[in-house]
């Protein structure tokens, strides 16, 4: 799938879309948390989810996974619901989210990205082990195969859990703030491993902090506010006024911003 | 009641060979899946059920009359069980958290539990039904048929945990993640607590609710300090749990009828107090070893530092300085003496025949090196 331009990959799956989410709503409590939103990421795309703290995104991504039960709305992954084709998502969630304390080393974690493949029961053997490896190899951890976990910097650590997303070998990633608290290698190594997943076909979908890397990170934009605010290209929907919209006009990136080129002027 | 006769006496004694076995099953089973609550964070749970169960325990007896101890099990692991899901329902449907919620079942379950033995022991035909030993435990009771029981339940939960083995490891360490590759968190929540309300119950008669979560807990707790592996860790735990178990369980046994649940702690504690500090790693002995020894490199690079700052006043020229003048550039630091020793062996400084002391080119430069390498650090 590598090479073919968007537009047309999406009407070689049939025009369906890589996730079609429709009418979402998702409350913790009497507290909406999403509400009412629609959504379609086309295949192939890097998209950026964005917004102020407490927007949604994160429970956005859990809703389309099925990871919190949403009041309303439905989830669909290439048309099929997304219980049906659960093979074809791959999650790397928030790093602070399991304790890095936990007995085990780097190798079993990345092979734990095989289990789903595995089923019931099933112990990964010599086929997941090369596979992980071969993973750990992509992200630059090789040589830290045998380590336990807690013994990883903070990057090293979000490198683990992207080399688990890999072995999955799914077709949609989900990825909750693989940039936060990253050292600069770990950054760079993350956005080139994003560009390479586009470039083989994969869709992927990252909750992001950062507005002034968006335009040079992603192709694709969702602004998020509990409502959609905005969702489509990063030319054309990452503006002055959909950021906003989005943020309620406390942005500082929103005097300096420029499309498609980093702006090193935009750190005020 | 010689407590030296007692490994010989294992092995001819039927009586104490049962029980020794009995021992060893339940501080197996309850050692591996209390690695598990202890990685979950829900080492309190094991004390929530082991509580919950006294009831059980004499709701059983009431009802049907019966001593047999499959017969009581099920009663405690009834209760066990009913006590759990009200903590989750109460975490889940109130503002009350998981430590409010465990410590509230925990002593309704036992005061209801204590009030039902007083009453029994009160019936005039029950006088003799010494369901009390399920209190602290009393391994001496253990018959036969009790430890057949204990060894086929505890015999299934660890199977069980074999075959699981893999989808408790992922949900130990990432539920979430695992509920997105197709195995569900709650029903595999819902097993493991199951094999560890078996693992608690079987471990009642022995132990005794009061303290049965020690059980759980420590033996998890001190196998953690010795690996990084969870293999390994299950294994040791449960290695600990039948060692303090079986220990306990004899000891108890010949000297003059102690309760076998305090016996079994005390052991316990012996095996959690040398982990704690011996243990490779984690443990606090070689912490300190650690600390001192960097402490003391510091305070080596410190005086080094001070020899070159004296070298560099005095330029050109050879000169050595008496130690005072170290003491006193080495200003909250003690253990200068100590410190030139390390460098003159090192051949990083020099004594002159009349006792002071003074850098050698060697030291000069590994002076210039740390300090060069401090300021990169800044």
């Amino acid at each position: 799938m590598a090479g073919i331009p968007r537009g047309e990959a999406m009407e070689e799956a049939g025009g369906a879309q890589a996730i079609r989410v429709e009418d979402l709503t998702v409350a913790y409590g009497e507290k909406p948390v999403l509400w009412d939103v629609d959504l379609e990421v086309p295949q192939g795309v890097l998209m950026a989810v964005v917004g102020p703290n407490g927007a949604g995104k994160t429970t956005l991504i859990k809703a389309i996974m099925g990871l919190v039960e949403p009041v309303a709305g439905s989830v669909e992954v290439f048309g099929k619901p997304y219980r049906e084709q659960r093979r074809l998502v791959g999650y790397v969630p928030q790093r602070n989210s399991v304790d890095w304390d936990f007995p085990t080393t780097v190798l079993d974690v990345v092979m734990m990205g095989r289990y789903g493949a595995l089923g019931w029961l099933r112990r990964p053997g010599r086929t997941e082990r090369h596979l992980a490896l071969e993973a750990l190899e992509q992200v630059g951890l090789t040589e830290f195969a045998g380590r336990q976990i807690s013994q990883l910097s903070g990057g090293q650590q979000q490198r683990v859990f992207l080399a688990r997303a890999l072995v999955q070998d799914a077709r949609i990633y989900l990825m909750d703030e693989p940039f936060q608290g990253v050292d600069a290698t770990t950054e760079r190594a993350i956005v080139s491993l994003l560009k390479g997943m586009r470039a083989a076909g994969k869709t992927v979908v990252v909750v992001h902090h950062d507005l002034q890397t968006v335009p040079e990170y992603f192709d694709w934009v969702t602004l998020l506010n509990v409502r959609r605010i905005a969702s489509g290209p990063v030319d054309t929907e990452f503006t002055d006024r959909n950021l906003r919209l989005a943020y309620g006009g406390r942005v500082s990136y929103l005097t300096h911003h420029t499309h498609g080129e980093t702006d090193p002027g935009a750190g005020g | 009641m010689d407590l030296l006769d007692l490994p010989v006496r294992i092995f001819s004694d039927y009586t104490l060979r049962s029980v020794a076995l009995g021992a060893a099953v339940l501080g197996v089973a309850n050692g591996a899946l209390g690695s598990f609550a202890v990685l979950r964070r829900q080492s309190l749970l094991g004390d929530a059920i082991s509580h919950a169960a006294l009831p059980g325990i004499a709701l059983a007896f009431l009802l049907t009359g019966s001593k047999a101890s499959l017969v009581l099990l099920l009663g405690a692991a009834a209760a066990g069980w009913i006590g759990t899901l009200l903590v989750l329902g109460i975490v889940r449907n109130s503002r009350i958290k998981q430590d409010s919620a465990l410590g509230l079942i925990l002593s309704v379950f036992f005061g209801f539990g204590l009030v039902l033995l007083t009453y029994i022991q009160r019936i005039p035909t029950a006088s003799q039904a010494g369901l009390d030993k399920f209190l602290f435990g009393q391994a001496a009771t253990l018959l036969k048929r009790d430890v057949q029981t204990i060894a086929v339940l505890g015999g299934v939960a660890l199977v069980l945990l074999m075959v699981f083995w893999k989808e408790f490891k992922l949900l130990s360490f990432d539920p979430e993640f695992g509920a997105t590759l197709g195995f569900p968190a709650r029903s595999l929540d819902i097993l493991l607590t199951t094999l560890l309300v078996v693992a608690i119950v079987i471990g009642l008669q022995t132990v005794g609710v009061v303290l049965m979560s020690a059980m759980v807990v420590a033996p998890a707790a001190a196998a953690r300090q010795w690996t990084d592996r969870l293999g390994v860790m299950v294994l040791l735990s449960a290695l600990f749990g039948a060692l303090a178990g079986v220990a306990g369980a004899l000891v108890s046994g010949a000297a003059a009828r102690l309760p076998t649940g305090p016996t079994i702690v005390l052991c316990l504690t012996g095996i959690v107090a040398v982990s704690l500090f011996l243990a490779p790693n984690r443990g606090l002995v070689w912490g300190w070893v650690r600390e001192r020894g960097s402490r003391r490199e510091l305070r080596v690079d410190a005086v080094l530092a001070d020899l070159r700052i004296l070298a560099m006043q005095h330029e050109g020229e050879e000169r050595a300085h008496p130690i005072e003048v170290l003491r006193t550039m080495a200003v909250g630091h003690g253990g200068v003496d100590n410190s030139l020793r390390v460098l003159e062996e090192r051949g990083l400084a020099r004594q002159t025949e009349s006792g002071d002391w003074t850098i050698t080119a060697r030291g000069m430069e590994e002076a210039r090196r740390q300090s060069g390498t401090r300021e990169e650090a800044e």
